[in-house]
């Protein structure tokens, strides 16, 4: 198949199209990868048994077709302490900050106490084990969301599997590349979550330039919503382009119809990169929670991972009670164009026609 | 390693989400390291940060081998 949508990355995956769909839910993979796109679905916080089970889950559905696994493998560690005593770290100015939110907004306890004990990304020792599925499995593509997957890159090559990046400044890219990486991914300020601090218009060019003879795959991150920004990442020398964002309120989605309403509300503006929710920076749509951290007689904020255990009750209680007024969610900058819930299906079609329509338009120029 | 000084493009898990945060360090190598798994996966733990998160209150990290840019090449 030729046409300016047909790129290496389409190759080396056997797709149709150069759209990899980055999410949280199963659902949406599958629609996804049927629909001639790729999807990488996000296990950070599952255990190995689950990610085994999503992985035949997946498998059982897609007729063979190729899809990856997303983890965060860690990258720095601080010394380690109990949950109990990062409890017991936490201020009592900020414990009363909390509850003055609480008390203000009427939020309710959660149901259960946040399991905040599952994460993949902060011991070495289990991420490893969450890699080990990966492998055992045999998925095709394993991705890591932060860390360098490079000490990993021999063993994942001898048993077939791809090995992806995905990155924040051109030096990371130029170091995994030089290690030996299949795919780059550029992640751009634009991004949902963790984001480095450059923009995708700035990042994507700078990795491609990096990638220029290798035969490394560039896919651009950040923002893209619509066809426009993958004609758009195409033309900076992009390969393909990576979406999370674009897929939260689709059909498929499993997240909660509130939520969902929340982000086809959101506009640009209602995303802020904020540290307010966990001590880093990430971006999300905004709740009182960040209204109230962002005053300027606000407690300064906790470090992690003391502050998202100041935050989790609040998240915790308004998704257990639905409330769509406190609720945030890691969103990108490109979620204004997200405005209809509609099938992925149709979301990936969309996103095909609105590039071809760039390039019949520079063509009839 | 002991003595080296290196930047860490660091990070890991949020604790609690699906997601992660990116982190940013500074200082010298002790020449400590430890492996993990059988590829392996080496860390080295840097001290003497003079670059680290505000308000970050360690005087310790410990960083993938790979996350680390030397000063000296």
């Amino acid at each position: 198949m030729s046409g300016p949508l047909h790129t290496p990355l389409c190759d080396k995956l056997g797709i149709e199209y150069p759209i990899v769909a980055f999410t949280h839910c199963k659902d949406v993979a599958v629609a996804v990868i049927n629909a001639g796109g790729f999807a990488v679905l996000g296990e950070a916080m599952h255990a190995p048994d689950h990610i085994a089970a999503d992985i035949k889950w997946i498998r059982d559905r897609v007729a063979g077709k190729p899809f990856g696994i997303d983890l965060v493998l860690p990258s720095s560690v601080p010394e380690e302490r109990t949950v109990e005593q990062l409890l017991a770290g936490i201020p009592q100015e900020h414990r009363d900050f909390e509850q003055k939110i609480k008390q203000k907004y009427d939020v309710p306890d959660p149901k259960e106490a946040p399991n905040l004990h599952i994460w993949g990304g902060l011991d070495q020792k289990r991420a490893l084990a969450q890699v080990e599925v990966v492998f055992d499995e045999r998925v095709p593509v394993f991705a890591s969301g932060l860390g360098s997957p490079a000490f990993l890159l021999k063993r994942a090559h001898q048993l077939g599997i791809q090995v992806w990046g995905l990155v924040g400044k051109p030096r990371q890219a130029r170091k995994q590349i030089a290690a030996g990486t299949d795919v780059i991914i550029a992640q751009g300020y634009d991004a949902a979550g963790h984001t480095g601090n450059i923009g995708t218009f700035s990042i994507v060019p700078q990795v491609v330039d990096a990638a220029r003879g290798t035969g490394v795959p560039v896919i651009a991150a950040g923002g893209v919503t619509t066809g426009r920004h993958l004609a758009a990442a195409l033309a900076l020398g992009a390969d393909g382009v990576w979406t999370g964002s674009l897929w939260l309120a689709s059909r498929e989605s499993d997240l909660n119809l509130p939520l969902k309403e929340r982000l086809l509300e959101a506009e640009t503006d209602d995303t802020v990169y904020s540290d307010c929710i966990s001590g880093y920076t990430m971006r999300t749509t905004r709740a009182p929670w960040h209204d109230e951290w962002l005053r300027p007689d606000a407690p300064e904020v906790l470090k992690p991972p003391l502050q998202m255990l100041l935050s989790a009750n609040y998240i915790q209680g308004s998704l257990d009670y639905q409330r769509k007024d406190l609720m945030t969610e890691a969103a990108g900058q490109g979620i204004h164009y997200v405005t209809e819930m509609k099938p992925a299906r149709q979301i990936l079609s969309d996103l095909v026609d609105g590039a071809l329509d760039v390039f019949d338009r520079f063509a009839s120029a | 390693m002991r003595g080296r000084r290196a930047e860490c493009d660091g990070g890991k898990g949020i604790e609690g989400t699906h997601f992660a945060g990116r982190q940013e360090f500074a200082g010298t190598l002790t020449g400590h390291f430890r492996d993990f798994g059988d590829y392996p996966w080496r860390w080295y733990l840097m001290t003497d940060l003079t670059h680290k998160p505000a308000g970050c209150a360690h005087d310790g990290v410990w960083c993938a081998s790979e996350s680390l840019v030397f000063e000296d090449g």
